[in-house]
Protein backbone atom coordinates (compact mmCIF):
# COMPACT_ATOMS: atom_id res chain seq x y z
CA UNK A 1 0.00 0.00 0.00
CA UNK A 2 1.36 3.62 -0.85
CA UNK A 3 2.20 5.97 1.82
CA UNK A 4 -0.66 8.01 1.59
CA UNK A 5 -3.11 5.12 1.91
CA UNK A 6 -1.18 4.12 5.30
CA UNK A 7 -1.49 7.76 7.14
CA UNK A 8 -5.28 7.63 6.06
CA UNK A 9 -5.43 4.32 7.92
CA UNK A 10 -3.51 6.04 10.81
CA UNK A 11 -5.65 8.76 11.21
CA UNK A 12 -8.58 6.84 10.76
CA UNK A 13 -7.45 4.79 13.56
CA UNK A 14 -6.19 7.65 15.60
CA UNK A 15 -9.76 8.77 15.36
CA UNK A 16 -11.49 5.27 16.43
CA UNK A 17 -9.33 5.39 19.43
CA UNK A 18 -10.35 8.67 20.46
CA UNK A 19 -13.92 8.09 20.31
CA UNK A 20 -13.30 4.73 22.24
CA UNK A 21 -11.42 6.76 25.15
CA UNK A 22 -13.94 9.27 25.43
CA UNK A 23 -16.99 6.79 25.57
CA UNK A 24 -15.27 5.54 28.50
CA UNK A 25 -14.72 8.13 30.03
CA UNK A 26 -18.42 9.21 29.68
CA UNK A 27 -19.56 5.89 31.24
CA UNK A 28 -16.90 6.27 33.81
CA UNK A 29 -18.11 9.60 35.11
CA UNK A 30 -21.78 8.26 34.54
CA UNK A 31 -21.15 5.78 37.15
CA UNK A 32 -19.22 7.90 38.94
CA UNK A 33 -22.07 9.97 39.61
CA UNK A 34 -24.39 6.82 40.40
CA UNK A 35 -22.29 5.61 42.75
CA UNK A 36 -21.81 9.16 44.37
CA UNK A 37 -26.07 9.56 44.88
CA UNK A 38 -26.32 5.93 46.78
CA UNK A 39 -23.34 7.16 49.46
CA UNK A 40 -25.06 10.24 50.20
CA UNK A 41 -28.15 7.43 51.18
CA UNK A 42 -26.21 5.42 53.06
CA UNK A 43 -25.05 8.23 55.60
CA UNK A 44 -28.69 9.56 55.59
CA UNK A 45 -29.78 6.09 56.84
CA UNK A 46 -27.37 6.34 59.39
CA UNK A 47 -28.55 8.98 60.58
CA UNK A 48 -32.26 7.99 61.13
CA UNK A 49 -30.94 5.05 62.78
CA UNK A 50 -28.71 6.96 65.13
CA UNK A 51 -31.09 9.73 66.31
CA UNK A 52 -33.44 7.92 68.25
CA UNK A 53 -30.72 6.70 70.44
CA UNK A 54 -28.95 10.11 71.45
CA UNK A 55 -32.71 10.95 71.64
CA UNK A 56 -33.35 7.70 74.30
CA UNK A 57 -29.82 8.72 75.97
CA UNK A 58 -30.68 12.67 76.40
CA UNK A 59 -33.78 12.89 77.19
CA UNK A 60 -33.52 12.32 81.43
CA UNK A 61 -30.93 15.03 81.27
CA UNK A 62 -32.92 17.47 78.88
CA UNK A 63 -36.35 17.20 80.39
CA UNK A 64 -36.69 20.77 80.01
CA UNK A 65 -36.48 20.80 76.12
CA UNK A 66 -39.21 18.09 75.39
CA UNK A 67 -40.54 20.50 72.62
CA UNK A 68 -36.91 20.29 70.78
CA UNK A 69 -36.70 16.69 71.25
CA UNK A 70 -40.00 16.20 69.92
CA UNK A 71 -39.50 18.22 67.17
CA UNK A 72 -35.87 16.08 66.33
CA UNK A 73 -38.27 12.99 66.31
CA UNK A 74 -40.87 14.36 64.12
CA UNK A 75 -38.45 15.61 61.64
CA UNK A 76 -36.80 12.31 61.88
CA UNK A 77 -39.84 10.73 60.73
CA UNK A 78 -41.09 12.45 58.04
CA UNK A 79 -37.29 12.15 56.45
CA UNK A 80 -37.44 8.28 56.81
CA UNK A 81 -41.20 8.22 55.15
CA UNK A 82 -39.76 10.24 51.91
CA UNK A 83 -39.28 7.97 49.47
CA UNK A 84 -38.42 10.62 46.40
CA UNK A 85 -35.58 12.75 46.38
CA UNK A 86 -37.65 15.53 45.81
CA UNK A 87 -39.52 14.88 49.19
CA UNK A 88 -36.34 13.70 50.91
CA UNK A 89 -34.19 16.73 50.17
CA UNK A 90 -36.58 19.28 52.45
CA UNK A 91 -37.19 16.53 54.29
CA UNK A 92 -33.40 15.77 55.59
CA UNK A 93 -33.20 19.71 55.31
CA UNK A 94 -35.93 19.82 58.14
CA UNK A 95 -34.17 17.46 59.77
CA UNK A 96 -30.68 18.99 59.94
CA UNK A 97 -32.25 22.36 61.24
CA UNK A 98 -33.58 20.36 64.48
CA UNK A 99 -30.63 18.65 64.85
CA UNK A 100 -28.83 21.73 64.75
CA UNK A 101 -30.90 23.23 67.51
CA UNK A 102 -31.02 20.23 69.61
CA UNK A 103 -26.66 20.38 69.33
CA UNK A 104 -26.67 24.16 70.34
CA UNK A 105 -29.39 22.91 73.18
CA UNK A 106 -26.96 20.16 75.00
CA UNK A 107 -23.82 22.38 75.23
CA UNK A 108 -25.67 24.20 78.17
CA UNK A 109 -25.67 20.62 79.68
CA UNK A 110 -22.43 19.86 81.07
CA UNK A 111 -23.45 16.36 82.28
CA UNK A 112 -24.73 15.67 79.20
CA UNK A 113 -20.94 16.34 78.00
CA UNK A 114 -19.04 14.35 80.65
CA UNK A 115 -21.37 11.20 79.91
CA UNK A 116 -19.44 8.31 77.29
CA UNK A 117 -22.47 7.53 75.70
CA UNK A 118 -23.36 11.02 74.78
CA UNK A 119 -19.97 11.90 73.71
CA UNK A 120 -19.72 8.43 71.48
CA UNK A 121 -23.03 9.65 70.15
CA UNK A 122 -22.24 12.84 69.71
CA UNK A 123 -19.06 12.41 67.73
CA UNK A 124 -21.12 9.51 65.54
CA UNK A 125 -23.74 12.07 64.34
CA UNK A 126 -21.92 14.89 64.03
CA UNK A 127 -19.35 12.27 62.02
CA UNK A 128 -22.29 11.42 59.94
CA UNK A 129 -23.34 15.14 59.14
CA UNK A 130 -20.10 15.93 58.06
CA UNK A 131 -20.01 13.02 55.84
CA UNK A 132 -23.32 13.91 54.61
CA UNK A 133 -21.95 16.90 53.33
CA UNK A 134 -19.01 15.31 52.18
CA UNK A 135 -20.90 13.17 49.95
CA UNK A 136 -22.96 15.30 48.62
CA UNK A 137 -19.57 17.83 47.66
CA UNK A 138 -18.26 14.33 45.94
CA UNK A 139 -21.91 13.96 44.23
CA UNK A 140 -22.01 17.33 43.31
CA UNK A 141 -18.23 17.20 41.73
CA UNK A 142 -19.07 13.66 40.07
CA UNK A 143 -22.07 16.01 38.43
CA UNK A 144 -19.98 19.10 37.23
CA UNK A 145 -17.02 16.74 35.48
CA UNK A 146 -20.19 14.51 33.91
CA UNK A 147 -21.73 17.84 32.84
CA UNK A 148 -18.49 19.23 31.54
CA UNK A 149 -18.03 16.01 29.78
CA UNK A 150 -21.24 15.82 28.08
CA UNK A 151 -21.15 19.57 27.55
CA UNK A 152 -17.58 20.31 26.18
CA UNK A 153 -16.26 20.01 22.97
CA UNK A 154 -15.61 17.06 21.27
CA UNK A 155 -16.98 14.67 23.88
CA UNK A 156 -20.53 16.08 23.13
CA UNK A 157 -20.80 13.95 19.80
CA UNK A 158 -20.71 10.91 21.75
CA UNK A 159 -22.50 12.11 24.58
CA UNK A 160 -25.22 12.93 22.46
CA UNK A 161 -25.10 9.87 20.07
CA UNK A 162 -24.96 7.58 22.75
CA UNK A 163 -27.45 9.77 24.95
CA UNK A 164 -25.56 10.79 27.50
CA UNK A 165 -27.45 13.38 29.61
CA UNK A 166 -26.71 15.92 32.04
CA UNK A 167 -27.43 15.27 35.99
CA UNK A 168 -28.64 17.71 38.04
CA UNK A 169 -26.74 19.07 41.67
CA UNK A 170 -27.62 18.36 44.59
CA UNK A 171 -29.17 22.07 46.28
CA UNK A 172 -28.64 22.81 49.72
CA UNK A 173 -32.13 24.44 51.25
CA UNK A 174 -32.03 27.47 52.97
CA UNK A 175 -32.34 26.03 56.37
CA UNK A 176 -30.22 23.64 55.85
CA UNK A 177 -27.35 26.38 55.14
CA UNK A 178 -28.68 27.66 58.67
CA UNK A 179 -26.98 24.61 60.32
CA UNK A 180 -24.57 25.87 63.77
CA UNK A 181 -21.53 24.23 63.84
CA UNK A 182 -20.78 21.81 66.63
CA UNK A 183 -16.76 21.65 67.67
CA UNK A 184 -16.91 18.97 70.68
CA UNK A 185 -13.29 19.63 71.65
CA UNK B 1 10.90 29.80 66.00
CA UNK B 2 7.16 29.91 64.92
CA UNK B 3 5.70 29.71 61.90
CA UNK B 4 3.40 32.23 62.22
CA UNK B 5 6.49 35.03 62.01
CA UNK B 6 4.64 38.34 62.32
CA UNK B 7 5.81 40.15 58.93
CA UNK B 8 7.30 43.54 59.98
CA UNK B 9 6.42 46.60 57.71
CA UNK B 10 9.16 48.40 56.45
CA UNK B 11 7.60 51.44 56.02
CA UNK B 12 5.40 52.26 59.10
CA UNK B 13 7.23 49.00 61.89
CA UNK B 14 3.40 47.87 62.28
CA UNK B 15 3.54 44.01 63.13
CA UNK B 16 1.68 42.05 60.28
CA UNK B 17 0.10 38.28 60.56
CA UNK B 18 2.72 35.97 58.57
CA UNK B 19 1.73 35.45 54.96
CA UNK B 20 0.40 38.85 54.69
CA UNK B 21 0.85 40.50 51.57
CA UNK B 22 -0.16 44.27 52.14
CA UNK B 23 0.46 46.15 55.73
CA UNK B 24 -2.71 46.65 57.48
CA UNK B 25 -2.08 50.05 58.78
CA UNK B 26 -0.48 52.01 55.88
CA UNK B 27 -1.17 49.59 52.90
CA UNK B 28 2.76 49.38 51.76
CA UNK B 29 3.38 46.19 49.99
CA UNK B 30 5.34 43.80 52.84
CA UNK B 31 8.72 42.69 51.77
CA UNK B 32 7.65 39.06 52.24
CA UNK B 33 5.42 39.00 49.60
CA UNK B 34 7.79 40.17 47.12
CA UNK B 35 10.40 37.70 48.18
CA UNK B 36 7.51 35.06 48.57
CA UNK B 37 6.83 35.49 44.64
CA UNK B 38 9.56 34.44 42.50
CA UNK B 39 8.22 33.31 38.85
CA UNK B 40 6.89 30.25 40.23
CA UNK B 41 5.10 30.97 43.43
CA UNK B 42 3.76 34.08 41.77
CA UNK B 43 2.28 32.03 38.74
CA UNK B 44 0.72 29.80 41.87
CA UNK B 45 -0.44 33.06 43.88
CA UNK B 46 -2.25 34.16 40.54
CA UNK B 47 -4.84 31.31 40.19
CA UNK B 48 -6.39 31.47 43.18
CA UNK B 49 -9.01 27.96 43.17
CA UNK B 50 -7.46 24.99 43.86
CA UNK B 51 -8.33 23.02 40.69
CA UNK B 52 -5.82 25.59 38.88
CA UNK B 53 -3.04 25.23 41.53
CA UNK B 54 -3.47 21.57 41.46
CA UNK B 55 -2.75 21.39 37.59
CA UNK B 56 -0.25 23.92 37.23
CA UNK B 57 1.61 21.87 39.74
CA UNK B 58 0.85 18.32 38.16
CA UNK B 59 2.38 19.93 35.47
CA UNK B 60 5.62 21.05 37.09
CA UNK B 61 6.01 17.69 38.76
CA UNK B 62 5.77 15.99 35.07
CA UNK B 63 8.36 18.16 33.74
CA UNK B 64 10.93 17.29 36.79
CA UNK B 65 10.42 13.62 36.11
CA UNK B 66 10.91 14.45 32.28
CA UNK B 67 14.14 15.95 33.50
CA UNK B 68 15.52 13.38 35.87
CA UNK B 69 14.32 10.05 32.97
CA UNK B 70 16.44 12.43 30.90
CA UNK B 71 19.66 12.45 33.05
CA UNK B 72 19.44 8.87 33.73
CA UNK B 73 19.29 8.26 29.68
CA UNK B 74 22.03 10.48 28.90
CA UNK B 75 23.89 8.68 31.96
CA UNK B 76 23.55 5.26 30.34
CA UNK B 77 24.27 7.10 26.77
CA UNK B 78 27.44 8.53 28.00
CA UNK B 79 28.67 4.93 29.54
CA UNK B 80 28.09 3.33 26.52
CA UNK B 81 29.64 5.85 24.40
CA UNK B 82 32.86 5.86 26.68
CA UNK B 83 33.19 2.17 26.77
CA UNK B 84 33.08 1.91 23.22
CA UNK B 85 35.27 4.74 22.61
CA UNK B 86 37.74 3.09 25.45
CA UNK B 87 37.74 -0.49 23.19
CA UNK B 88 38.00 0.84 19.98
CA UNK B 89 34.93 -0.17 18.56
CA UNK B 90 33.69 2.97 16.51
CA UNK B 91 36.73 5.65 17.36
CA UNK B 92 35.60 9.10 18.22
CA UNK B 93 36.71 11.68 15.88
CA UNK B 94 37.29 9.70 12.85
CA UNK B 95 33.55 8.63 12.58
CA UNK B 96 31.58 11.79 10.90
CA UNK B 97 28.78 10.20 13.29
CA UNK B 98 31.23 10.25 16.14
CA UNK B 99 28.28 11.51 18.26
CA UNK B 100 25.88 8.46 17.72
CA UNK B 101 26.86 5.28 19.51
CA UNK B 102 25.15 2.11 19.56
CA UNK B 103 26.76 1.18 22.73
CA UNK B 104 25.23 4.70 24.24
CA UNK B 105 22.27 3.74 22.60
CA UNK B 106 22.07 0.16 24.50
CA UNK B 107 23.73 2.06 27.94
CA UNK B 108 20.28 4.58 27.96
CA UNK B 109 18.14 1.39 27.27
CA UNK B 110 19.31 -0.96 30.10
CA UNK B 111 19.20 2.26 32.29
CA UNK B 112 15.83 2.78 31.42
CA UNK B 113 14.80 -0.67 31.27
CA UNK B 114 16.46 -1.11 34.89
CA UNK B 115 14.51 2.00 36.63
CA UNK B 116 11.25 0.16 35.07
CA UNK B 117 12.14 -3.18 36.81
CA UNK B 118 13.34 -1.44 40.14
CA UNK B 119 9.86 0.33 40.26
CA UNK B 120 8.46 -2.53 39.84
CA UNK B 121 9.52 -4.46 42.68
CA UNK B 122 9.55 -1.34 45.44
CA UNK B 123 5.53 -0.97 43.93
CA UNK B 124 5.09 -4.89 45.21
CA UNK B 125 6.86 -4.44 48.55
CA UNK B 126 6.18 -0.75 49.77
CA UNK B 127 4.03 -0.02 52.60
CA UNK B 128 4.10 -2.31 55.20
CA UNK B 129 7.62 -2.02 55.23
CA UNK B 130 7.41 1.48 55.63
CA UNK B 131 4.63 1.01 58.33
CA UNK B 132 6.98 -1.62 60.39
CA UNK B 133 9.76 1.15 59.96
CA UNK B 134 7.77 4.28 62.08
CA UNK B 135 6.25 1.61 64.33
CA UNK B 136 2.61 2.31 63.24
CA UNK B 137 -0.25 0.51 64.76
CA UNK B 138 -3.46 0.03 63.36
CA UNK B 139 -6.61 1.30 65.17
CA UNK B 140 -10.80 0.27 65.28
CA UNK B 141 -13.28 3.04 65.35
CA UNK B 142 -13.87 1.75 68.66
CA UNK B 143 -10.33 2.58 70.20
CA UNK B 144 -9.98 6.15 67.87
CA UNK B 145 -13.85 7.08 67.09
CA UNK B 146 -12.76 10.55 66.07
CA UNK B 147 -9.41 9.67 64.02
CA UNK B 148 -11.75 7.08 62.55
CA UNK B 149 -14.40 9.06 61.42
CA UNK B 150 -11.98 11.96 60.04
CA UNK B 151 -10.48 9.49 58.12
CA UNK B 152 -13.81 8.32 56.67
CA UNK B 153 -15.01 11.74 56.37
CA UNK B 154 -11.93 12.63 53.75
CA UNK B 155 -12.59 9.34 52.20
CA UNK B 156 -15.80 9.98 51.17
CA UNK B 157 -15.16 13.47 50.30
CA UNK B 158 -12.31 12.09 47.92
CA UNK B 159 -14.95 9.47 46.77
CA UNK B 160 -11.90 6.40 47.82
CA UNK B 161 -12.20 3.17 49.94
CA UNK B 162 -11.36 4.03 53.48
CA UNK B 163 -8.15 3.63 53.90
CA UNK B 164 -6.48 1.78 56.56
CA UNK B 165 -6.24 4.16 59.71
CA UNK B 166 -2.63 3.85 62.18
CA UNK B 167 -1.14 5.70 64.86
CA UNK B 168 2.36 6.04 66.11
CA UNK B 169 2.88 6.96 70.15
CA UNK B 170 4.56 9.82 70.54
CA UNK B 171 4.15 13.01 71.72
CA UNK B 172 5.57 14.73 68.57
CA UNK B 173 3.14 16.01 66.06
CA UNK B 174 3.44 14.32 62.66
CA UNK B 175 1.15 12.54 59.79
CA UNK B 176 1.71 10.28 56.80
CA UNK B 177 0.12 8.17 53.89
CA UNK B 178 1.79 5.59 52.25
CA UNK B 179 -0.11 2.88 49.59
CA UNK B 180 0.98 2.26 46.51
CA UNK B 181 -2.70 2.45 45.32
CA UNK B 182 -5.58 4.45 46.51
CA UNK B 183 -7.78 1.28 47.60
CA UNK B 184 -4.66 -0.32 49.18
CA UNK B 185 -3.69 3.25 51.18
CA UNK B 186 -3.07 3.95 55.16
CA UNK B 187 -2.97 6.99 57.41
CA UNK B 188 -0.94 7.36 60.10
CA UNK B 189 -0.82 10.25 62.62
CA UNK B 190 1.19 10.33 65.52
CA UNK B 191 -0.19 10.77 69.35
CA UNK B 192 0.71 13.96 69.67
CA UNK B 193 -1.18 14.97 66.95
CA UNK B 194 -4.51 13.79 67.94
CA UNK B 195 -4.10 15.10 71.19
CA UNK B 196 -3.44 18.72 70.33
CA UNK B 197 -5.38 19.20 67.42
CA UNK B 198 -8.83 20.28 67.32
CA UNK B 199 -11.47 18.55 65.07
CA UNK B 200 -11.09 20.67 62.04
CA UNK B 201 -7.36 21.33 62.25
CA UNK B 202 -7.40 17.21 62.11
CA UNK B 203 -9.68 17.23 59.37
CA UNK B 204 -7.16 18.97 57.75
CA UNK B 205 -4.23 17.44 58.04
CA UNK B 206 -6.14 14.02 57.04
CA UNK B 207 -7.27 15.91 53.86
CA UNK B 208 -3.71 16.41 53.25
CA UNK B 209 -2.87 13.07 53.38
CA UNK B 210 -5.60 11.95 51.57
CA UNK B 211 -4.81 14.72 48.99
CA UNK B 212 -1.09 12.35 48.94
CA UNK B 213 -3.35 9.12 48.11
CA UNK B 214 -5.56 10.91 45.71
CA UNK B 215 -2.46 12.29 43.52
CA UNK B 216 -0.58 8.83 43.67
CA UNK B 217 1.95 10.66 45.40
CA UNK B 218 3.47 7.40 47.18
CA UNK B 219 3.75 5.83 43.79
CA UNK B 220 5.50 9.24 42.29
CA UNK B 221 8.21 9.81 45.26
CA UNK B 222 9.00 6.02 45.10
CA UNK B 223 9.44 5.99 41.39
CA UNK B 224 11.24 9.07 41.59
CA UNK B 225 13.55 7.90 44.51
CA UNK B 226 14.37 4.86 42.33
CA UNK B 227 15.48 6.89 39.61
CA UNK B 228 17.45 9.01 42.14
CA UNK B 229 18.99 5.75 43.51
CA UNK B 230 20.02 4.07 39.84
CA UNK B 231 21.72 7.41 38.74
CA UNK B 232 23.38 7.66 42.21
CA UNK B 233 24.68 3.98 41.80
CA UNK B 234 25.83 3.82 38.39
CA UNK B 235 27.78 7.49 38.90
CA UNK B 236 29.56 5.75 41.74
CA UNK B 237 30.38 2.68 39.91
CA UNK B 238 31.58 4.53 37.51
CA UNK B 239 33.92 6.86 39.36
CA UNK B 240 35.06 3.62 41.54
CA UNK B 241 36.04 2.07 38.13
CA UNK B 242 37.46 4.92 36.71
CA UNK B 243 39.66 5.24 40.06
CA UNK B 244 41.19 1.40 40.02
CA UNK B 245 41.77 0.87 36.32
CA UNK B 246 42.15 4.23 34.77
CA UNK B 247 39.01 4.16 32.88
CA UNK B 248 37.16 1.55 31.27
CA UNK B 249 39.13 -0.80 28.88
CA UNK B 250 42.55 0.71 29.46
CA UNK B 251 42.65 4.17 26.67
CA UNK B 252 46.46 4.40 26.66
CA UNK B 253 45.77 0.83 24.20
CA UNK B 254 44.01 2.64 21.64
CA UNK B 255 45.93 5.24 20.16
CA UNK B 256 43.96 5.90 16.88
CA UNK B 257 40.90 7.76 18.70
CA UNK B 258 43.48 8.28 21.65
CA UNK B 259 42.15 12.30 22.17
CA UNK B 260 38.68 11.79 21.29
CA UNK B 261 38.77 8.95 24.04
CA UNK B 262 40.19 11.45 26.42
CA UNK B 263 37.69 14.01 25.86
CA UNK B 264 35.17 11.78 26.91
CA UNK B 265 36.46 10.26 29.45
CA UNK B 266 37.00 13.58 31.26
CA UNK B 267 32.77 14.58 30.09
CA UNK B 268 32.19 11.21 31.85
CA UNK B 269 33.62 11.35 35.16
CA UNK B 270 32.02 15.32 35.41
CA UNK B 271 28.51 13.90 34.27
CA UNK B 272 29.17 11.05 36.61
CA UNK B 273 29.74 13.59 39.32
CA UNK B 274 27.10 16.11 38.47
CA UNK B 275 24.07 13.76 37.79
CA UNK B 276 23.87 12.23 41.23
CA UNK B 277 23.74 15.96 42.45
CA UNK B 278 21.39 17.08 40.10
CA UNK B 279 19.16 14.19 40.23
CA UNK B 280 18.62 14.89 44.01
CA UNK B 281 17.69 18.12 43.54
CA UNK B 282 15.09 17.16 41.59
CA UNK B 283 13.56 14.89 43.80
CA UNK B 284 13.82 17.66 46.56
CA UNK B 285 11.45 19.82 43.88
CA UNK B 286 9.04 16.85 43.29
CA UNK B 287 8.65 16.20 46.56
CA UNK B 288 8.51 19.58 47.04
CA UNK B 289 5.26 20.52 44.87
CA UNK B 290 3.61 17.40 45.38
CA UNK B 291 3.21 18.76 49.16
CA UNK B 292 1.73 22.45 47.62
CA UNK B 293 -0.69 20.25 45.99
CA UNK B 294 -1.76 17.80 48.64
CA UNK B 295 -2.25 20.91 50.71
CA UNK B 296 -4.47 22.67 47.41
CA UNK B 297 -6.27 18.81 47.14
CA UNK B 298 -6.90 19.26 51.09
CA UNK B 299 -8.79 22.41 50.55
CA UNK B 300 -10.84 21.07 47.51
CA UNK B 301 -12.05 17.95 49.91
CA UNK B 302 -12.59 20.08 53.04
CA UNK B 303 -13.55 23.26 51.61
CA UNK B 304 -12.47 24.89 54.71
CA UNK B 305 -8.85 26.38 54.30
CA UNK B 306 -8.62 27.67 57.73
CA UNK B 307 -8.45 23.88 59.39
CA UNK B 308 -5.27 23.29 57.71
CA UNK B 309 -3.96 26.44 58.05
CA UNK B 310 -4.41 26.69 62.02
CA UNK B 311 -3.25 22.73 62.14
CA UNK B 312 0.29 23.91 60.06
CA UNK B 313 0.31 27.24 62.22
CA UNK B 314 0.54 24.22 65.70
CA UNK B 315 3.34 22.31 63.94
CA UNK B 316 5.38 24.94 63.34
CA UNK B 317 5.21 25.82 66.73
CA UNK B 318 5.73 21.87 68.25
CA UNK B 319 9.11 21.66 69.48
CA UNK B 320 9.56 17.65 69.68
CA UNK B 321 11.16 16.26 66.45
CA UNK B 322 10.07 12.78 65.31
CA UNK B 323 12.32 9.78 66.05
CA UNK B 324 10.95 7.89 63.77
CA UNK B 325 11.84 9.04 60.85
CA UNK B 326 14.82 8.58 58.90
CA UNK B 327 16.19 10.11 55.31
CA UNK B 328 14.27 7.28 53.71
CA UNK B 329 11.27 7.88 54.77
CA UNK B 330 11.13 11.70 55.24
CA UNK B 331 9.36 12.96 52.25
CA UNK B 332 6.11 11.07 53.15
CA UNK B 333 5.03 13.07 56.56
CA UNK B 334 3.31 16.32 56.26
CA UNK B 335 6.16 18.31 57.64
CA UNK B 336 9.81 17.44 57.55
CA UNK B 337 10.31 15.29 60.89
CA UNK B 338 13.85 16.95 61.32
CA UNK B 339 12.72 20.31 60.99
CA UNK B 340 13.55 23.09 60.76
CA UNK B 341 10.33 25.03 58.97
CA UNK B 342 11.78 28.63 58.96
CA UNK B 343 12.72 30.51 55.50
CA UNK B 344 16.30 29.30 55.70
CA UNK B 345 15.15 25.42 54.94
CA UNK B 346 13.96 26.35 51.92
CA UNK B 347 17.54 25.39 50.47
CA UNK B 348 17.38 23.08 47.37
CA UNK B 349 17.48 20.53 49.06
CA UNK B 350 14.90 20.52 51.75
CA UNK B 351 11.85 18.19 50.85
CA UNK B 352 8.83 19.84 52.14
CA UNK B 353 8.28 24.05 51.52
CA UNK B 354 8.74 26.15 54.16
CA UNK B 355 5.10 25.99 56.19
CA UNK B 356 5.56 29.65 56.07
CA UNK B 357 5.17 29.65 52.18
CA UNK B 358 2.48 26.68 52.26
CA UNK B 359 0.28 28.86 54.83
CA UNK B 360 0.60 31.72 52.57
CA UNK B 361 -0.75 29.58 49.55
CA UNK B 362 -3.73 28.56 51.62
CA UNK B 363 -4.47 31.66 52.45
CA UNK B 364 -4.31 32.55 48.82
CA UNK B 365 -6.93 29.67 48.62
CA UNK B 366 -9.46 31.25 50.59
CA UNK B 367 -8.46 31.05 54.32
CA UNK B 368 -8.14 33.76 56.78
Amino acid sequence: MSLSGWIIIAIIAFIALTMVAMYNRLVGVRNQVKNAWRQIDVQLKRRHDLIPNLVEVVKDYMSYEQETLQKVIQARNSAVQASTPEQAIPAEGALSGALGKLFALMENYPDLKANQNVARLMEELSSTENKIAFSRQFYNDSVMSLNNAVQSFPSNFIAGMFNFKEATYFQVAETETAVPKVDLR
Amino acid sequence: MTGAMPVTCPECGAANAAGAKVCRQCGALLKQALKDTPRIQHKMLLRTDFMAAARANQSNTRKLVIILTAVGGALGYLIGWAFQAGSGGQPPGTDPLWFFSSWGLTGAAVMLAASIIWTVIAFNSGDRIIMGMTGAHEVTVKEEPQLFHVVEEMALAAGLPKPRVYIIETPAMNAFATGMRPDRAAIAVTRGLLEKLSRDELQGVVGHEMGHIVNWDIRYATAVSVMVGLIALVSDGVLRSMYYYGGPRGRQRDSRGGAGAAVMMVVMIVFAVLAPLFARLVQMAVSRQREFLADATSVRLTRHPQGLISALEKLAQAAEPFKGANRATQHLFIVNPFRNFSEQASALMATHPPLERRIARLRNLGGT
